[in-house]
């Protein structure tokens, strides 16, 4: 088991890419930055950590595409660096100071949404989020974890093939030659699929009846999908009500797939019930994202949260109880350091 | 036939706001509301089509997997799933050159035997369950998952030509197509991001036409080549191995549709 709830995880997960998407003062990003190296850091089991891919190099690769994107592309500041002759399509023009924090602001936001999507899959093994496949998804669920598990049986079968083509004395050359390893490969598979189908219609498997879907689910699925059509349009005609519109439709379709879980018949092998620690992780993301809220609340003035370089460089505010209230996030790691090293989990 | 009804309905649906929320960027105008960021506004842009495309597969899913629940289908699908997934593991091991992905030819060849419904679950799944196996999951994975069920869904349209070559040019075609219109897709997500400069990124208040113009030289700028060796990857694929792979689906098509009926003792005595 991991840390926390796979449940809380997610809670923190959302509050993190939802700050690193609509943030845009880079002191503030820095800050998210860094308080999702220190979770994975606290929260990660040992082993997960030698397998996760190399966020320095991705981020490097991210930050200098961006910045030079952007300063080639945009003319926009008035702190020129460099000119390039006007007659050069699309990056003739004055190279602006603006532009290139612009492009790296724009490169740390990705940085830092894919930092907190990585702290999660290092920190929340596969079998926990193949757990989260909410009920109205039962059937899927089960190919999920089908795919899953046989994973390591394909790639061992793909071995086996190889091997005995090689021994025949086969050679990998040009893409034609991969065909006598496809094709075993894809008709054993399906061998297997034949037989595993018998096996779970053996062990019951659809023995129950098809599970009908309700009435009301089968009319707030198209319903929740108009509403958030009309929401769309409404805001792309300048309407910020829209919005109601679209979240009206996703709880439509929310409630749809409640109807369709109680249907499910679900059982659970050693239920992990949620404890205060895990509430402790969920409340501390609601607090992270109290700056954004703030602004919406009527009488509160500007976003605390946005910056912008242009048109001329100025030094980005920083809020002082914007920042602590980012300090939600880290929690899991002050919890997780509390407790003690992190037990190691069968991934 | 309700069902039908309903089904075709819950299609039609998604395909509309799927087209909506990829072509929002282009219809977004330019909105000056009084003590708003400009900033907080283009990036609702991201979080709305995000929202959007997930409502589409959250959808999707449930109704197709509902069609979709016997137990060969189940088996077939993990089984396809976990080989293809395994393909998405070679690419991140051993990356091709460009947007080259081995993943779109199983995709395709299996959407175009096994039907439309498998061919968009075949293509969801195989990019959720790659996407946790590589530790990819990100925002992007609905953006992948809705345009992968889209590939699959499409190839199982397909008309099912008799003569060998009129079948293996038209899946090169259909294989080089969904190369770059994947790519064109994908590359929507994170346009808007790139917000500020006037000739080929998103801003708030360009109308339709240039907000057209003005991706396309951000697609040509950052994009065509990548995409590409996607296409060119997708077409050499499924010339090398799409013949005696659809040979080989087709031939477990007819078992796995096979059913053993079971009949009441009354009913068997009167018949």
């Amino acid at each position: 088991m991991t840390t926390f709830d796979a449940r809380a995880w997610l809670a923190w997960l959302a509050a993190g890419s939802l700050l690193a998407i609509l943030i845009g003062n880079p002191l503030y990003l820095l800050l998210l930055l860094l308080i999702s190296r220190v979770v994975e850091a606290a929260c990660a089991p040992p082993a997960a950590r030698g397998r996760r891919l190399p966020l320095g190099r991705i981020s490097l690769m991210i930050l200098v595409f961006s910045t030079l994107f952007n300063v080639l592309m945009a003319h926009y500041g008035r702190t020129v660096l460099w000119s390039l002759p006007d007659g050069w399509p699309l990056i003739g023009g004055p190279l602006t100071l603006e532009a290139a924090v612009f492009g790296f602001i724009n490169g740390l936001r990705l940085v830092t949404m894919l930092s907190f999507f990585m702290a999660f899959n290092t920190i929340v093994p596969v079998h926990e989020l193949a757990g989260l496949t909410p009920r109205a998804l039962h059937e899927l669920g089960l190919v999920l974890l089908i795919a899953i598990t046989y994973i390591p049986e394909t790639t061992l079968q793909y071995r086996r093939i190889r091997d005995a083509q090689a021994i025949r004395g086969h050679e990998f050359n040009g893409l034609r030659a991969w065909r006598p390893i496809i094709i075993p490969l894809l008709i054993a598979g399906l061998e297997r699929a034949l037989n595993l189908s018998e096996t779970m219609v053996a062990r019951g498997y659809g023995s129950t009846g098809g599970r009908a879907m309700t009435p009301r689910a089968r009319l707030l699925m198209p319903v929740g999908l108009l509403l958030a059509l009309a929401g769309a349009l409404r805001l792309s005609w300048g309407g910020p009500d829209g919005w109601l519109l679209v979240a009206f439709g996703a709880l439509a379709v929310a409630v749809a797939w409640r109807d369709l879980g109680r249907l499910v018949i679900h059982t659970r092998y050693r239920p992990r019930r949620p404890t205060w620690a895990d509430g402790l992780v969920a409340l501390g993301a609601i607090v992270a994202l109290l700056p954004l809220i703030w602004p919406m609340l009527p009488g509160t003035g500007r976003s605390l949260v946005a910056y912008s370089p242009y048109p001329q460089l100025t030094m980005p505010p920083f809020n002082l109880w914007v920042g602590l209230g980012l300090f939600g996030l880290v929690v899991p790691a002050v919890l997780a350091l509390a407790r003690g090293p992190v037990a190691e989990v069968a991934r | 036939m309700s069902r039908k009804i309903v089904t075709g309905t819950l299609f039609a649906l998604s395909a509309m706001i799927g087209l909506v929320a990829l072509a929002y960027p282009f219809l977004a105008r330019a909105r000056e509301i009084a003590g708003t960021e400009p900033l907080l506004r283009a990036n609702e842009i991201p979080l709305l089509t995000g929202l959007l495309i997930s409502l589409c597969l959250a959808v999707l899913l449930v109704e197709l997997q509902g069609q979709a629940a016997g137990a060969k289908t189940v088996a077939a699908l993990g089984i396809m799933v976990a080989a293809t997934s395994v393909l998405r593991f070679i690419e991140v091991g051993i990356p091709g050159p460009g947007g080259f992905s081995p993943i779109f030819a199983p995709i395709i060849l299996g959407g175009y035997v096994f039907g439309p419904r498998f061919g968009f679950l075949l293509g969801a799944m195989t990019l959720l369950v790659s996407a946790i196996i590589t530790a990819g999951v990100g925002p992007w994975l609905p953006y992948q998952m809705f345009t992968a069920g889209w590939v699959g869904l499409t190839a199982g349209l397909l008309p099912h030509p008799r003569r060998p070559r009129a079948e293996m040019a038209l899946l090169i075609g259909f294989g080089l197509l969904w190369g770059f219109v994947y790519g064109l897709i994908l590359s929507l997500y994170s346009w808007p991001y790139l917000v500020g400069d006037p000739l080929s990124t998103w801003t708030p208040g360009a109308g339709v036409a240039d907000a057209l113009r003005r991706y396309a030289v951000f697609y040509v700028a950052t994009s065509l080549l990548w995409d590409s060796a996607a296409a060119a990857g997708n077409a050499l694929l499924l010339a090398a191995l799409g013949p005696p792979s659809v040979r080989a689906l087709t031939r477990f098509r007819g078992r796995m549709q096979f059913q053993a009926v079971h009949r009441a003792p009354s009913q068997a005595q009167t018949s």
